[in-house]
C-alpha cells in the first residue's frame, strides 16, 4: 500500500471514529438526561456545536503554552488513534500500529494529558490546577490495575502487540479475553472507570463545584479542538479495551456496538453511584482492582 | 658520618651549656637551641639517607667502649634513623612554633625542651632496659615541666596528674626490668632475645610488666584520663610533641621489646589497641573542645598502631612499612592540627568558622582531617589498605570490622568539625594568629603529607600504577586559585578535555559509556561556571578532584586504584556539596554515608584479595567461599552512592542545597559512579547464570520500592531542587531494579536509563538551578509564570520532563518500553508493577515542577527577571540536541549498547530490522516512526488551530473567569502550595520519615554511649591512678585467663 493510500485510509478511519464519537457522546448525554427525567439534547447537537465553536472568531490567549494546550490534547487523542489497529485482520484500518505495541499507547496517553495540563496551567486559573492535580493523582492509581491486567495479557498471549492479542481472540466469543482471562478483564474494567472519569471518579472535573477552569478558560476554537478530541478519545480508549478484552472488531458495526457498550458501562456506573472524594478514589483502585490484577497475573503465571 | 651518640651529646651538652648564657641573651639561647635541634635532625637524616641507599646492617654503638652488660648499647638502624628523624623534625618545628612562648619563659624552657627531645631519641635508640627506664622518667619529668609553660591552675593540675601517672607507670616498668635482669642476667634487649629466656611464669610476668607499662605510656583506653587532660590543657606546641614525638618514641619502644614476649602478648596488644581505637573515638563524638578532641583522636590512632604492632604475627607483608605509613600520617597531621589549634586560638570547635577568613588555613585543616581519616593521597590510605588486605587474607574479619568502625566514628567528629569550619556562622570577630613562625611548621607538615603520600604509594604493591598526573593537575589548580574564576574554568575544562581525550578512546564496552558520562558530563556541567564572577575560591580543585576520581574508576586496573579513585571522588564531592548555603549538615551526612559505604567496599575488596591472591579488579570474580557476603557488602557500599532506600537520607539535602551548577554534577554524574560500581559487582558475580540468586532478587525489590518512595516523596516537595533530588532517588531505584534483573533487556534498560538520566537530570538541574539563581528561592510556591521570563529554560525543562516521564516520542519512552519487555521476560511482575506505578507517580512531580515554576501566576517582584545566563543554556541545549537525535534514532544508541552487552548476556537480545524497529520476544517499537507520526500530526493540528484562530487577543495575567471578581494577588491565585494534599492524605504514609528516624536513633544512641563512657574521667588524680592499676590487673587476668 502506498503511503498516500495509507494516509487516505487513516483519514477515513479518523472520520468514522470522530463521527461515531460525536454521536455516541450525544446518545450518552441523552440517556443520562432521561435517567434524570430530563429531555436532553438532540442527537445531532454535536454536529451543530462543533462548527459553531470552530467559527467563533473572538478568542484570547494567555501565552504560547496556553495556545498549545489543546494542540497537545488533540495530538494525544489522534496519536492514540494512529497507533491503534481498529479492525482485526484489515490492512486498511490498522493505522500505524506497526510503529509500536500497547506500551506506546499506554504511555502516549500522557502526551495529551500533560500538554493540556500545562496549557491550562499557563491560563493561571487556580481551579484548573486543582482539577489537574486531582486528575493526575487519581490517574496514578487508576493505571495500576490496568498495568497488572496488561502484564497478565502479555503472559497469556506472549505478546504486547494489540493486533496479535485481538487476532488471538478470534473464532468465537469464548476466545475473548473476557472469558479466557476474566480476572484481568475485571481489573481492567474497574480501572477503566477511572480512565473515563464518570462518577464516582469525576471529582477531577467536578462539574458542579468547579463551574470554571479549563472548559471555560478554553472557549471558541480551543473548545472545538477539545470537543473534537473528546469524541475521538472516548471511542479510541474503548477500542483499546475492545481489542484487549472483548475480541476486537471484525468490522465497523461490531466496533460501534462494542465500543458503545464498553463506554456505556462506565456511564451506567456513574449514573448509579455518587462521587468519591479524591483521597477515597485514589485508594479505591488499590483495593479490589489491585487484588484482581494480582490474581490475574498469578493465574496466568502459574 | 656523625655518630648518633652526638644526638645525645648535642641535646644534653647544649642543655647544660645554655645554663651559662646570661638570661638577657635569650635570642642567642634560642638560636643555639634551634641549631642543636637542627643538628640532631641532621644526624638522624644522614643515617636514614645512608640506609636508603644500600642495605647496610644496623649500627650498634657501645658506650664506654664495652659490650653490654658492662655498658649501654644504642642502635641506629634504618628504623631508628627514620623514627628519630621524625621525632627531631617534630621537635624542631614545634620549637619554631613555640618560639615566642619559650622565649617568654626564658632559657629554662629551652633547656627542658632540648632534654625532652633528646630523651625521646634515646628511648628510640637504646637497647638497654634500664636505660629505657631512666629516659622514660626523664621524658615524663621534662613533659611535665613543659606543660607548666602555660601556668594556670588547669595545667598545674594536669601536670601533677601526669607526673603521678607516669611515675607509677615507670615503677611498673622498673619492677619488670628488675625481674628480667634476675632471670636473664642482662639488660641488653638483643642478648635477652638471643638467649631466649626460661619459660618461667615469672619471666612472662616480668615481660608483661614491661609491655603493659609502655602501653600505659601510650594512654590506652580507659586508663588515660591523665593523658587527655594533658592534651587539653598543654600548649598546642607541647601537645604536638606529645602526640607526634613522645607517642612515636613509645610506640617504637613497644615494638622494640615485643620480641621478648610470647605470642599471647601480641594478642594483648591487638585487643588493647582496638578497644582504645574504638573507645577513644566513641568518646570523641560528643567532645566540643578542640584540643581534647584531638587528644581523643590521637589516643585512638595510637591505639590503632598498638594493635598493628600486635598483628605482626598475622601479617605477611612488612609490618614496619604499614606502621610507618600510618605513623607518619598521624604524626604530621596531628602535630599540624595541634599547631592549628594554637593558630586559631579558640578551642570551641563550633566557633571555628573564623578560620575561613584565611582559606589557606582552612586548606591545611582539610588536609589534616582527610589525612587522619585515611583518604588518598595520604600515606595512611596506603597503610590502611595494605593492613586490611593482609588481615583479610589471614581471615581476621572481626578486626577489620573494628578498625573500619573506629575510623568511621573518628570521621564523624572530624568532619563535623571541618563542617563547622567551612560553613558554620560564627559571631566572634576575633582574628586568628597567622604569624609566620606559627604557620610555617603547619604548612611544612601539610606539604610533607602530600609528598610522603606520593612516595608511600611506591612502598605497596600496585601502588606504583596510580596515575599521578591528574593529581598534579589538581595541585596546580590549588596553586592557581588566586586567578579569576573564568580563567580557572577554562583551565579546568581544558584539563578535563585532555583527560577525556586520554581515557575515552582506550575504553570499550560499558566502561566507555561511563567514561563518557563522567568526563563529557563533567565538561558540560562546568560550562555554567562561567557565570560566576570573582574567584570562586576552592571550587575548581575540588570539582576536578571529583571528576578525576571518577576517571580513575574507569582507568583502574587494580582494586587499589579503584578505591583510590573512589575516595578521591568522595572527597571532591564532599567539598562541592558543602559549598551550598545551608549544606553543612547534609554534607556531613553525605560524607558519613559515603565513608560507611566505602568501608564496606573496602572490606569486600579485602575478601576478594583473600580469595584471589591479587589486587586486580578481576580478582572480584574469585571471592572464594565468602562471595555472598562480599558481593552484598559491595552492593550496599555502592548503593550508598546510588542512594537506594535506607541509604538515601543524605541525598535530598545534599543535592538540593548545593550550588546551582553543582547540583547537576552531583546528581546527573556522581550518582552514576554508584551505578558503575553495581555493574562491576554484578559482572563479578558472574553475569546471567551466577550462583548468587538471592542478592539480585532482594536488590530488585529494593530498587522497586526505592523508585516508589523516591517518586512519591518528590511529588510532595515544596522545594524545586529537593523535588529533583527525590526524583533522582526514584530514578536510581529504576536503574538498580533494571540491573538486578540480570538479563540482557534488564541491563539494556538500566544502562539506557543511566544515560538518559544523565542527560535529562543535567538539563533539569541546570534549568531549575538557573531559576533559583534568578529568583533567589527554592520554594515553588514563591515562583510561577517564569515561562514568559525564561522561555528557553522552559523549553529545555519541558523536554527534560517529557524525557523523564517516558512519554513518546522522546527517548525516555525507550526505558518504559524496555521495562515492560524486560519485566515480563524476567517474570518480576509485581516488582515491575511497582516500577510502573512509580513511573506514573512521577507525572505528579513532573507536572508540579513545570506548572509551579513556569506557569501559573507571575509574581510582582519577578516581573523584571531575565532569561537564564547563556552559559546555563548552552549545555542544556547540547544535551537536548542529543536527546532529540537519539529519540529520532534510538537504534543509534541501543544497538551498540546491545552489542556491548551481548558478550555478558547473550540471551534475549533485541532484534533490529532495517527500518529501525526493535523486536523483543513479545513486543516491538519503532522510535523513528513514532517520532515522525507524532511530529507531523502535531504540526498539522497546530496548523489547523492556527488557521482557525489566527489572532487571539493577548490578555493580562488576571484576565481569567473568576466569578466576575478580580483575583487579589498572584500569591493567592498561584495554586502551588501543598498541591497534592488529597494524594498525600491517601498515600503520604509511604513516605513517612521512618528511615530518617531510624538513622537518627542510631546516631543518638552511639553518641550517648560515647558520652556515658566519658563519665569515667572524673578529673581526680587518685581515680586515674586507680584506673591504671585496675587496667594492669584486668589485662593480666584476660591474657592469662585468671591468676
Amino acid at each position: 500500500m502506498s503511503i498516500i493510500a495509507k494516509l487516505l485510509w487513516v483519514l477515513l478511519g479518523l472520520f468514522i471514529i470522530l463521527n461515531w464519537g460525536l454521536l455516541m457522546g450525544a446518545l450518552i448525554r441523552k440517556i443520562v438526561a432521561r435517567v434524570g427525567k430530563r429531555v436532553g439534547i438532540r442527537w445531532y447537537q454535536p454536529w451543530l456545536s462543533l462548527p459553531m465553536l470552530y467559527s467563533t472568531r473572538s478568542s484570547i490567549s494567555h501565552g504560547v503554552m496556553y495556545y498549545l494546550g489543546p494542540v497537545f490534547r488533540l495530538s494525544g487523542g489522534v496519536g492514540i488513534f494512529l497507533f491503534m489497529p481498529l479492525i482485526v485482520g484489515s490492512p486498511y484500518f490498522d493505522n500505524f500500529s506497526f510503529a509500536g505495541d500497547v506500551v506506546v499507547i499506554l504511555y502516549f496517553q500522557f502526551f495529551g494529558m500533560l500538554g493540556m495540563a500545562l496549557g491550562a496551567g499557563e491560563g493561571g486559573h487556580p481551579y484548573s490546577t486543582i482539577g489537574i492535580s486531582r486528575g493526575l493523582a487519581q490517574f496514578t492509581t487508576v493505571e495500576v490495575p490496568l498495568t497488572l491486567a496488561v502484564i497478565s495479557l502479555a503472559i497469556q498471549y506472549d505478546t504486547l502487540s494489540i493486533k496479535e492479542i485481538a487476532a488471538a481472540q478470534q473464532g468465537g466469543i469464548t476466545n475473548w479475553t473476557l472469558f479466557t482471562n476474566p480476572l484481568a478483564t475485571a481489573a481492567a474494567l474497574l480501572s477503566m472507570l477511572g480512565i473515563f472519569r464518570h462518577a464516582p471518579f469525576n471529582l477531577v472535573q467536578a462539574p458542579n463545584e468547579i463551574p470554571i477552569g479549563p472548559p471555560t478558560e478554553y472557549h471558541g476554537t480551543y473548545l472545538g479542538v477539545l470537543r473534537t478530541n473528546g469524541a475521538i478519545l472516548h471511542v479510541i480508549e474503548a477500542v483499546l479495551f475492545m481489542n484487549l478484552f472483548f475480541g476486537g472488531a471484525g468490522n465497523w458495526i461490531e466496533l460501534i456496538i462494542k465500543t458503545f457498550f464498553i463506554y456505556f458501562f462506565t456511564v451506567f456506573i456513574g449514573v448509579v453511584f455518587p462521587r468519591f472524594r479524591i483521597e477515597q478514589s485514589v485508594v479505591w483502585f488499590l483495593k479490589v482492582p489491585l487484588v484482581l490484577g494480582i490474581l490475574a497475573i498469578l493465574f496466568m503465571a502459574i | 658520618m656523625v655518630t648518633p651518640i652526638f644526638i645525645i651529646a648535642t641535646g644534653l651538652g647544649l642543655a647544660f651549656a645554655l645554663g651559662f648564657i646570661p638570661k638577657k641573651h635569650i635570642n642567642l639561647t634560642g638560636i643555639l637551641s634551634f641549631l642543636g635541634l637542627a643538628f640532631m635532625t641532621f644526624i638522624s637524616g644522614q643515617w636514614l639517607f645512608s640506609y636508603l641507599g644500600n642495605n647496610e646492617l644496623s649500627q650498634f654503638i657501645f658506650t664506654a667502649g664495652a659490650r653490654p652488660p658492662f655498658a649501654i648499647a644504642l642502635k641506629m638502624g634504618q628504623a631508628e634513623a627514620m623514627i628519630t628523624l621524625l621525632i627531631n623534625v617534630v621537635g624542631l618545628l614545634s620549637a619554631v612554633f613555640l618560639y615566642d612562648k619559650l622565649k617568654q619563659i626564658g632559657r629554662n624552657a629551652f633547656i627542658i625542651y632540648l632534654v625532652l627531645i633528646m630523651a625521646l631519641n634515646v628511648i628510640v635508640m637504646t637497647r638497654d632496659l634500664f636505660n629505657l627506664f631512666v629516659f622514660l622518667e626523664i621524658t615524663s619529668i621534662a613533659t611535665a615541666g613543659l606543660m607548666l609553660l602555660d601556668s594556670n591552675l588547669k595545667t598545674l593540675s594536669a601536670g601533677f596528674k601526669y607526673l603521678l601517672a607516669t611515675s607509677l607507670i615507670a615503677g611498673v616498668f622498673l619492677i619488670g626490668t628488675i625481674f628480667i635482669y634476675s632471670f636473664g642476667g642482662s639488660l641488653f634487649i638483643d642478648d635477652l632475645t638471643a638467649i631466649g629466656m626460661a619459660p618461667l611464669k615469672a619471666v612472662s610476668v616480668a615481660v608483661f610488666l614491661l609491655m603493659i607499662s609502655i602501653i600505659l605510656e601510650l594512654k590506652p583506653f580507659p586508663a588515660n584520663g591523665w593523658g587527655l587532660d594533658v592534651y587539653q590543657t598543654a600548649n598546642p606546641g607541647i601537645s604536638s610533641v606529645i602526640s607526634g614525638g613522645t607517642a612515636t618514641a613509645m610506640l617504637f619502644a613497644l615494638y622494640k621489646i615485643m620480641p621478648l614476649s610470647t605470642m599471647q602478648s601480641y594478642d594483648i596488644l591487638i585487643w588493647v589497641g582496638l578497644i582504645t581505637f574504638l573507645g577513644s573515638n566513641l568518646m570523641g563524638l560528643k567532645q566540643s573542645d578542640a584540643r581534647r578532641l584531638l587528644g581523643y583522636s590521637s589516643i585512638g590512632q595510637i591505639g590503632l598502631m598498638i594493635s598493628i604492632i600486635g598483628m605482626k604475627p598475622y601479617i605477611q607483608f612488612d609490618i614496619q612499612i604499614i606502621l610507618l605509613a600510618i605513623l607518619i600520617t598521624h604524626l604530621m597531621a596531628k602535630a599540624g592540627f595541634f599547631w592549628l589549634t594554637g593558630i586559631v586560638g579558640n578551642t570551641d570547635i563550633s566557633k571555628w568558622g573564623m578560620i575561613r577568613k584565611h582559606p589557606e588555613m582552612l586548606f591545611l585543616m582539610g588536609t589534616f582531617v582527610f589525612a587522619l581519616i585515611g583518604f588518598p593521597p595520604f600515606p595512611s590510605f596506603f597503610g590502611k589498605w595494605q593492613l586490611i588486605m593482609e588481615l583479610s587474607s589471614s581471615g581476621h574479619f572481626l578486626w577489620i570490622g573494628l578498625i573500619l568502625l573506629g575510623s568511621l566514628i573518628e570521621a564523624v567528629y572530624l568532619f563535623r568539625w571541618l563542617g563547622y569550619a567551612i560553613k558554620k556562622e560564627t559571631a566572634t570577630q576575633s582574628s586568628i594568629d597567622i604569624r609566620p613562625h606559627k604557620t610555617l611548621p603547619t604548612i611544612i607538615f601539610a606539604v610533607f603529607l602530600y609528598g610522603v603520600g606520593y612516595l608511600a604509594s611506591f612502598w605497596f604493591p600496585m601502588g606504583g600504577s596510580i596515575n599521578w598526573l591528574p593529581l598534579a593537575f589538581i595541585a596546580i589548580l590549588f596553586a592557581l586559585d588566586f586567578l579569576p574564576a573564568w580563567i580557572k574554568n577554562i583551565i579546568s575544562i581544558a584539563g578535563l578535555s585532555y583527560y577525556a581525550y586520554q581515557i575515552i578512546p582506550e575504553q570499550e564496552g560499558l566502561y566507555l559509556i561511563f567514561a563518557f558520562i563522567f568526563l563529557i558530563g563533567g565538561i558540560l556541567t562546568l560550562i555554567p561556571g562561567f557565570t560566576n564572577k570573582g574567584k570562586r575560591i576552592g571550587f575548581y580543585p575540588v570539582a576536578m578532584m571529583m571528576f578525576v576520581g571518577m576517571g580513575m574508576l574507569i582507568e583502574a586496573q587494580s582494586m587499589l586504584e579503584f578505591f583510590f579513585g573512589w575516595e578521591l571522588m568522595t572527597a571532591g564531592s564532599y567539598f562541592l556539596i558543602i559549598r551550598g548555603h545551608r549544606s553543612m549538615p547534609h554534607a556531613l551526612s553525605y560524607m558519613l554515608f559515603s565513608l560507611g559505604g566505602a568501608y564496606l567496599i573496602f572490606a569486600a575488596f579485602g575478601i576478594a584479595f583473600a580469595g584471589s591472591g591479587n589486587f586486580l579488579m578481576s580478582g572480584l570474580s574469585t571471592m572464594g567461599g565468602l562471595g555472598g557476603i562480599a558481593y552484598t557488602l559491595l552492593a550496599i557500599g555502592f548503593m550508598t552512592k546510588t542512594a537506594s532506600l535506607g541509604l538515601h537520607i543524605w541525598l535530598p539535602g545534599a543535592h538540593a542545597e548545593a550550588e546551582s551548577d553543582v547540583s547537576p554534577m552531583v546528581s546527573a554524574i556522581l550518582l552514576k559512579a554508584g551505578v558503575l560500581g553495581l555493574i562491576i559487582t554484578f559482572m563479578a558475580m558472574g553475569g546471567p547464570n551466577n550462583e548468587y540468586t538471592t542478592l539480585p532478587y532482594v536488590l530488585g525489590w529494593l530498587g522497586a520500592i526505592t523508585a516508589l518512595v523516591g517518586n512519591l516523596a518528590a511529588a510532595f516537595q515544596e522545594d524545586a531542587k529537593r523535588l529533583l533530588a527525590y526524583s533522582s532517588i526514584g530514578q536510581l531505584g529504576y536503574i538498580l531494579f533494571a540491573l538486578a534483573m540480570m538479563t540482557h533487556l534488564g541491563w539494556l534498560t538500566g544502562i539506557g536509563y543511566s544515560l538518559s538520566h544523565f542527560a535529562y537530570k543535567a538539563i533539569l538541574f541546570m534549568g531549575i538551578g538557573a531559576v533559583v539563581l534568578r529568583l533567589k528561592t527554592h520554594n515553588m510556591f514563591e515562583m510561577g509564570g517564569m515561562i514568559k521570563k525564561m522561555p528557553f529554560t522552559f523549553i529545555a525543562v519541558l523536554m527534560g520532563i517529557i524525557t523523564l516521564a517516558g512519554i513518546p516520542p522522546l527517548i525516555g519512552f525507550a526505558g518504559k518500553w524496555l521495562f515492560y519487555n524486560a519485566i515480563i521476560e524476567k517474570g518480576w511482575y509485581f516488582q515491575g508493577t511497582i516500577i510502573f506505578f512509580a513511573g506514573i507517580i512521577a507525572f505528579l512531580y513532573c507536572f508540579r515542577i513545570l506548572y509551579a515554576v513556569f506557569l501559573g501566576q507571575l509574581k510582582d517582584e519577578h516581573r523584571n527577571v531575565k532569561e537564564a545566563p547563556i552559559w546555563y543554556l548552552i549545555p542544556q541545549y547540547l544535551l537536548l540536541l542529543s536527546i532529540m537525535i537519539f529519540s529520532a534514532k534510538p537504534e543509534w544508541i541501543f544497538q551498540p549498547l546491545g552489542s556491548m552487552l551481548a558478550p555478558i548476556f547473550p540471551q534475549g537480545q533485541l532484534v533490529w530490522n532495517e527500518g529501525g524497529t526493535a523486536f523483543s520476544d513479545i513486543g516491538y517499537w519503532n522510535g523513528s516512526w513514532v517520532m515522525y507520526i507524532i511530529g507531523i500530526m502535531f504540526v498539522m493540528i497546530f496548523a489547523w488551530l492556527f488557521i482557525q484562530n489566527r489572532k487571539p487577543k493577548k490578555v493580562k495575567q488576571f484576565n481569567i473567569v473568576y466569578a466576575g471578581e478580580k483575583p487579589e494577588r498572584p500569591e493567592t491565585t498561584h495554586m502551588a502550595y501543598n498541591m497534592y494534599s488529597g494524594y498525600n492524605k491517601a498515600l503520604g504514609f509511604i513516605t513517612a520519615n521512618g528511615i530518617t528516624t531510624f538513622w537518627n536513633w542510631i546516631s543518638e544512641h552511639v553518641t550517648a554511649m560515647g558520652d556515658s563512657l566519658r563519665k569515667i574521667y572524673s578529673g581526680n588524680g587518685q581515680t586515674y591512678v586507680f584506673h591504671i592499676i585496675l587496667f594492669v590487673i584486668i589485662v593480666y587476668l584476660f591474657s592469662n585467663g585468671g591468676f
